[in-house]
């Protein structure tokens, strides 16, 4: 897991959170609908989803964790790390960017001094450039928190940012339980090896099970440099095929003799 | 000018979120009747007969859709989709967050119609705002009496839930709506068996449009001549057009289908100083380009597609002279590189590989064979999804490549390095 993250309160995001999840899945027909909508709920009172968010989610609608993780991990609004307290979300798609989204989003950009999903230092501004918001009347428009911000430009930049971070900003900072870090992307993590493999060489490394099989390849070139002919599949299961049934034949009449 | 106010009515000028103010105009009245005076078999017999096409994209018939529903004594699900992320399209956005009843009301009659006492509303996550306002709608109705049991007397019982996504385009499927609504991931799912058959928990399902189910109550109370006195023979009745693009007054117009698009242009202000529109998208990131020769064209579904491309989603984007077409398909096709759910090889591989095809030819790097590359690529990538999100990457590039190759040759011969975004 990230080292960023720290101990906190789980309990009290709970007690606040559970009551609602359980009205949650009284709408649905079959429990595991409310998924999402608990995972909404959650990220409404920490900023994120957190492990312990998916763990309980889990709990309470039987699913695995891994359930739980790879069907939050299909979400983009859904974030597995902490994010800043304002999430700033411009478009980039085709009505925004002819009418100059490109330039205000790199000038947006320059004055966080952050790139597409990235959080400043301080923890106070997140930035990714998303897909069409539905709201290309007034383009190029981006999203605050999820709360519209339409006709963008320099200007209107500036007066945002300065205002957020005066505090005065008229959309409400997000939760935040943790000290973001600089992403909040989740990549794969590095694979570990199961105990019986960990003196094992990886297959690529010197002395590995593919190196080995390219040095008796170059040998074997060396000795015969005639190239190794792949006969088509077809011919493969065919004739093969028939030969093995032969050979199985075979057998059968020998022993049954 | 060809603008009619059916589903519009009233927006801007009185807020229609009060449901005081929207039952003062004729707000469910229709969703009374249904209940109290009419059959379900009726309303399937009105939706048949006025023509009423899915608003979604697909523009299939709604009343057939409606009668593929197996006769099993299954429960069957409703379902409106209001995942809008078709990029230029913000019809359903507007309706949601302008006038939720009106939406609500033809959610029910729907409902009603299918013989479903369940109905559920996916409302895409980016849209919040529209969700408060939907729930509170929802919980407006259910205090008058129009959603729950014993409705106006009767026995007949509905329940609405309000689902919202969290942000994938790909949900807009409606395949992959069920399952996100299923709690999975939004992946679409083989078909057959269709939603009819076998949809939301394996149950009959019907999965309709947003402005699809607001024109219902329209429908009801003025009935099949008056929905097909409007538009064409095979694309009847008013539609929310998306305008955006090099156009002075973008937004959302109402007008009967088979409205010319040179008429859209006029009513969205025309072209921006002085330029000269050269390329139109007549139906949201999906469909192919026309052109300036093209502007005479109705804007119907049977025009749009004979002329190989499709009315689509209802979002049309003019492009004046001063577009960079291969930012333009760049942003597009990166956007359905982003948006693949990953499921079938061709799109999630192909797109990618579009994408960086075309960032390496705006930074620069291009080279003469990448242009016949992407003609290539994207076409070998057509046709052999589950789902057409994997068809959709090649409309739009493969129009503006032919179009406007010298712009993209020019890139090949461009040395300096420009920014891809």
């Amino acid at each position: 897991m990230n080292g960023a993250l720290e101990r906190r309160d789980f309990h009290e995001v709970l007690r606040q959170v559970k009551p609602e999840a359980e009205r949650l899945i009284t709408l649905y027909p079959e429990k595991r609908s409310a998924l999402l909508p608990i995972l909404h709920a959650f990220q409404n009172v920490e900023g994120w989803v957190s492990p312990e968010a998916m763990d309980t989610a889990g709990e309470m609608l039987d699913l695995p964790r891994s359930v739980v993780e790879s069907t939050a991990s299909f979400y983009s609004l859904f974030f597995r790390r902490p994010v800043g307290k304002y999430m700033l979300q411009p478009c980039r798609n085709l009505s925004c960017i002819i009418n100059g989204a490109y330039e205000t989003n790199a000038y947006l950009r320059g004055q966080l001094g952050v790139g597409h999903l990235e959080t400043t230092e301080d923890g106070l501004f997140s930035y990714e450039e998303v897909e069409c918001l539905a709201a290309c009347d007034r383009a190029p428009c981006m999203q605050v928190n999820l709360e519209f911000v339409y006709d963008l430009t320099p200007q209107k930049i500036d007066e945002m940012l300065a205002a957020m971070r005066a505090g005065t900003y008229d959309v409400a900072p997000l939760p935040q339980t943790v000290k973001p870090a600089r992403s909040w992307h989740v990549g794969p993590e590095p694979m570990g090896k199961s105990p019986g493999a960990r003196d094992v060489p990886d297959p690529n490394d010197p002395g590995g099970l593919g190196d080995r099989t390219g040095v008796a390849m170059l040998e074997r070139l060396a000795r015969d440099p005639e190239p190794i002919r792949v006969r088509p599949t077809r011919e493969r299961l065919v004739v093969d095929g028939d030969a093995i049934l032969e050979a199985e034949a075979g057998e059968v009449e020998r022993s049954e003799h | 000018m060809p603008v009619v106010k059916v589903l519009t009515a009233g927006i801007g000028e009185v807020d229609l979120r009060d449901i005081d103010v929207y039952r003062k105009r004729g707000g469910y009245e229709q969703w009374k009747r249904a209940v109290t005076e009419m059959e379900p078999s009726a309303i399937l017999d009105m939706t048949m007969k006025s023509g009423l096409r899915g608003r979604g994209g697909a523009g299939f018939p709604t009343g057939r859709k409606w009668s593929f529903l197996p006769d099993n004594g299954r429960p069957r699900y409703l379902v409106c989709n209001s995942d809008e992320a078709e990029p230029g399209t913000f019809k359903d956005h507007m309706l949601l967050e302008e006038t939720p009843h009106q939406v609500l009301e033809g959610l029910l009659i729907a409902a009603y119609s299918i013989g479903s006492n369940h109905a559920f509303i996916y409302i895409r996550g980016e849209f919040k705002r529209a969700y408060s306002i939907f729930l509170a709608a929802v919980e407006q109705a259910r205090a008058a009496g129009f959603i729950g049991e014993k409705l106006f007397g009767t026995d007949r019982a509905v329940e609405v839930t309000v689902h919202r996504g969290a942000g994938a385009y790909i949900c807009g499927e409606e395949t992959a709506l069920l399952n996100s609504l299923e709690g999975k991931r939004g992946e679409p799912r083989l078909k057959p068996p269709f939603p009819a058959v076998k949809g939301l928990y394996g149950e009959p399902t019907v999965v309709n449009n947003t402005e699809t189910v607001a024109s219902l109550p329209h429908l009801l109370k003025h009935g099949v001549e008056w929905f097909t006195a409007m538009g064409t023979e095979k694309s009847p009745g008013p539609k929310i057009v998306s305008v955006s693009g090099h156009v002075r007054k973008p937004g959302n117009y109402e007008v009967p289908l088979g409205t010319t698009l040179r008429e859209l242009l006029e009513l969205a202000g025309g072209p921006r100083n002085g330029r000269a529109i050269v390329a139109i998208q007549p139906g949201g990131g999906s469909s192919a380009c026309l052109f300036a020769e093209h502007l005479d064209l109705a804007y119907d579904f049977e025009t749009m597609a004979q002329n190989g491309t499709m009315l689509g989603s209802g979002a049309v984007v003019f492009f004046d002279d001063s577009t960079d077409f291969v930012k333009a398909a760049h942003a597009l096709v990166r956007f359905y590189a982003h948006e693949s759910c990953g499921q079938c090889t061709p799109c999630r591989e192909g797109g990618h590989w579009l994408e960086i095809t075309l960032e390496r030819l705006i930074e620069g790097g291009g080279l003469e064979s990448d242009i016949d590359m992407l003609l290539k690529v994207s076409n070998q990538l057509t046709g052999i999804n589950l789902c057409p999100l994997g068809d959709s990457i090649e409309p739009f590039l493969a129009s503006v490549v032919k179009r406007f190759e010298a712009q993209f040759r020019a890139y090949v011969s461009k040395p300096e390095a420009v920014s891809a975004r």
